[in-house]
């Protein structure tokens, strides 16, 4: 049996059925944890695209997802449409922004370390500029988001408004899954071995290296960017503290580390543990700090690798799985 | 003289004391950049703790000037402990994954550490310092900028003697151009870059107590100032001593004038753009 076929209808259908097992009427509180566990899932595996497969360490994940947002909230309501209609331009707009940084970046062939300090500084740049840009954003207090509803769906199917944002997070962490599958399979995941590898061989072997760090950087920011306008949701309104680098990079960092990079399964299996060791803290809030502190060090010194290669690794020398396990 | 020249030179003196901050924060990340390649993200963090532990102490012992000498030893010993270990395993690796484990592995200890002392000092402190205002020929200047100046260009001082005359500083230097010459003239990589560790930490930490005497400074600041500190390091060169304190100096008199004329957010963004087109016309030696 190949397994690679069944990768993403196996992980589509598994969290699918979560809501059905877990969550319960009136009790937003357990829905919104796993409506967050998707959220940092899509922003993870967007990070791989350009992380894991091309060495763009991006660090402006929080920022680019605020462009994301800003620029669909305040679209729809200048143009005086719904939400829907505009979270298209709002992920292009993220994506564009992302293409152009990866595009000069690769043209002035910035090491990753270059990268990611000067990603960083964009975030900052950014989160400061939507502090300064108090009408379309609020300024420091923040602005109320119209929300994302579907009438006819959401009674149809009984759900509530955070079940069908959830699934809405499927929809789209799937999207994602699927363009992952077929990037890393096609002649692009071949070009991006070889750029990670050497990237002055893959050129001289006539790999376009700045056109293909430039796409993966485009789709990596393009999704994270569609991620924004969902994040917003979950609490009906936008802050720039929300898009902050220690609120949003440094968690999906970790969950991409602890998961594994080049893999699909990784940023799901890394966002479950990141989530729940979150909620398992919230007795300790004042410790959170700490403990993802204390992670960061460890996981990048010891478990750079992340679990789910650990577990196939493991699973190939002791039971020789080899090409029966999933990545 | 006009009221507006005057305002410029009082800000001139503010942008100096500024900059001489930034440029002893900014000497940290750039000797302990060259000397192993590891991008201290955690240098904030030791801002903070100086700035902490001058006030525990000045509390126990009713002086500021012990107060300050406890905690600058206080800080070294930590910074050395974190020498001992943690950048002891960061330094097993090489080249740009020593940088990359050197990046997560100090932002990891900067989370810790501010995690660890956000549970004690939840509030903002500065260190009374008592400094009033000074009129200089009808020009207004803060006691507090010209007491920071002047610090600021002892430890300079401080630290021109020991780069230039002693043997410990000319080795860094040496070890800055080529390890591997250094190494060959029977140089001690491995403890040159303990102290000068041990050294940066201490030199943040007085950057940290200067900072609090001309604001109040929070816990929760202590990543703005490492992220200062990297892009004055970056726009200076990386790896070039007189570059960061240039660089300092004239970010920090940059920003200040950005912040009296545009306000608090786009002296911010002035910043963060200064350090984002250096990164892209000259990356310099962190690019290599």
């Amino acid at each position: 049996m190949n397994w690679e076929r069944y990768k993403i209808p196996v992980a589509v259908i598994v969290l699918a059925l979560l809501p059905v097992f877990f969550f319960e009427e009136g009790v937003s509180y357990v829905s919104r944890i796993f409506t967050i566990f998707l959220l940092y899932a899509t922003l993870a595996l967007a990070l791989d695209v350009a992380f894991g497969q091309t060495d763009q360490l991006l660090l402006f994940t929080g920022g680019i997802a605020g462009i994301g947002t800003y620029t669909a909230v305040e679209m729809a309501s200048v143009l005086g449409v719904s939400l829907w209609g505009t979270i298209l331009v709002g992920g292009l707009a993220a994506g564009i922004v992302g293409a152009v940084v990866c595009w000069v970046a690769a043209r002035r062939q910035l090491n990753v370390i270059v990268i990611s300090i000067l990603t960083i500084s964009l975030q900052l740049a950014m989160i400061q500029t939507f502090n300064a840009l108090r009408d379309i954003t609020g300024g420091n207090t923040g602005m109320e988001v119209p929300a994302l509803t579907a009438e006819a769906i959401t009674s149809t199917m009984g759900w509530e408004p955070l079940t069908f944002l959830y699934y809405l997070f499927l929809l789209l962490l799937t999207a994602l899954m699927v363009v992952h599958h077929y990037l890393t399979n096609s002649k692009y995941g071949l070009a991006f071995d070889m750029i990670r590898q050497d990237e002055v061989s893959a050129a001289s072997t006539g790999v376009a290296v700045v056109r293909y760090k430039a796409f993966a950087g485009f789709v990596a920011t393009f999704f994270m960017g569609l991620v924004g306008p969902l994040y917003v949701q979950i609490g009906g309104y936008a802050t720039p503290g929300m898009f902050q680098f220690a609120t949003i990079d440094v968690l999906v960092l970790i969950i991409l580390v602890v998961g594994g990079m080049r893999t699909i399964y990784g940023p799901i299996v890394g966002a479950a543990l990141i989530v729940y060791v979150n909620e398992a803290l919230q007795a300790a809030q004042e410790f959170r700090t700490m403990v993802f502190g204390a992670m960061l060090i460890v996981l990048f010194l010891y478990f750079r690798n992340g679990i789910v290669r650990y577990a196939r690794d493991l699973a190939v020398d002791r039971f020789d799985l080899g090409d029966r396990l999933p990545g | 003289m006009a009221v507006g020249a005057r305002l410029l030179i009082g800000l001139l003196v503010d942008g100096i004391s500024s900059g001489l901050i930034l440029a002893m924060l900014g000497l940290g990340i750039t000797l302990v950049f060259g000397l192993g390649g590891v991008l201290n993200l955690a240098i904030g963090i030791f801002s903070l703790l100086g700035i902490v532990l001058v006030m525990e102490a000045t509390g126990l012992v009713g002086n500021v000037f012990v107060g300050v000498l406890v905690a600058l030893v206080a800080v070294g010993l930590v910074s050395l402990a974190v020498d001992r270990s943690l950048l002891s395993l960061v330094y097993r690796s090489e080249g740009q994954e020593r940088t990359l484990i050197g990046i997560f592995g100090t932002l990891g200890l900067a989370f810790f550490l501010e995690g660890a002392l956000i549970l004690r000092y939840p509030d903002v402190y500065s260190i009374p310092a008592e400094i009033e205002l000074l009129r200089v020929a009808g020009i207004v200047i803060r006691g507090s900028s010209l007491v920071s100046i002047a610090l600021g260009l002892v430890v300079f001082g401080l630290l021109y003697v020991f780069f230039d005359r002693t043997y410990m500083g000319q080795a860094t230097r040496t070890v800055m151009q080529d390890e591997v010459g250094a190494t060959l003239c029977g140089i001690d990589t491995r403890q040159l870059r303990t102290f000068v560790f041990v050294l940066s930490a201490v030199v943040a930490a007085l950057a940290g107590m200067l900072y609090s005497f001309t604001g109040e400074v929070g816990v929760a600041s202590s990543f703005q100032l490492t992220i200062n500190a990297v892009i004055v390091s970056v726009v200076g060169g990386v790896t070039s001593i007189t570059g960061t304190v240039v660089a300092g100096l004239i970010l920090g008199i940059i920003t200040t004038y950005a912040d009296a004329f545009v306000g608090a957010y786009f002296a911010a963004i002035a910043l963060f753009s200064v350090a984002i087109v250096v990164l892209l016309v000259r990356p310099g030696e962190i690019g290599a």
